[in-house]
């Protein structure tokens, strides 16, 4: 099990529900792939440095999580289908300094992390609202 | 006779404060290795240590992937205050 990170900056168009739903959507991928979330971090809707796909502005947010490596290809498989996401990045942490790094996000992600718990009950009873209807 | 060089010794700032991992997500800390036009400062004019130059190297670049700061400052897109862009 690696410690990867991703971020992906979502259109900044959609309502914020449609934007939670987004996000709720690669968490689902994530999981799916028998990967682990450790933490997440809303970083809000941010001016983007150059113009991507005519956007200005973009809604960026950060997932940590550990999980086997072929599931990235999975994941990012899903960020290119999906056309409200404008951009993405995976950053692998593997030695100790950049583990150390890690960790220390995850206790800056922290007041976040409890709401990430909760979260992964929520996709289950969302998914099965979908499934009945 | 050699004379002697009268060159200012230059610090490393990330070592100074003991950095091991520079985050690409940090924006204030890439700052200090980046001229006004959003270009990698060369080793010789930051001071910089290598083993901080490289990985601020690393971060910079993916902070510009992610579009948080630009790949170039030029006329066709001009920025009135560049660094207010980083906050």
């Amino acid at each position: 099990m690696n410690c990867y990170e991703t971020m992906f900056v979502v259109q900044p168009t959609l309502t914020e529900e449609e934007n939670k739903a987004q996000v709720q959507k690669i968490m689902d991928v994530i999981t799916n792939q028998g990967a682990e979330i450790v933490a997440t971090k809303d970083m809000g809707i941010r001016r983007l440095a150059y113009e991507v796909k005519k956007h200005k502005r973009g809604h960026y947010t950060v997932v940590l999580f550990k999980g086997q490596g072929n599931s990235i290809l999975e994941i990012e498989r899903n960020f290119r289908i999906n056309e409200d996401i404008i951009k993405f990045l995976t950053v692998r942490y593997t030695n100790t300094v950049e583990v150390a790094q890690f960790n220390k996000m995850v206790a800056d992600f922290a007041p976040k992390e409890e709401v990430a718990k909760e979260e992964p009950q929520a996709p289950e009873v969302e998914a099965t609202e979908t499934q009945e209807a | 006779m050699a004379e002697k060089r009268k060159f200012k010794k230059r610090f490393c700032k990330y070592c100074e404060t003991k950095v091991d991992y520079i985050d690409y997500k940090d924006l204030q800390q890439l700052k200090h290795s980046l001229s006004e036009r959003f270009k990698i400062m060369p080793r010789r004019l930051t001071g910089n240590c290598k083993r901080h130059q490289d990985m601020v190297t690393i971060s910079i670049k993916r902070a510009r992937q992610t579009a948080l700061i630009p790949y170039i400052v030029d006329r066709k897109n001009v920025v009135e205050s560049p660094f207010e862009l980083i906050r």
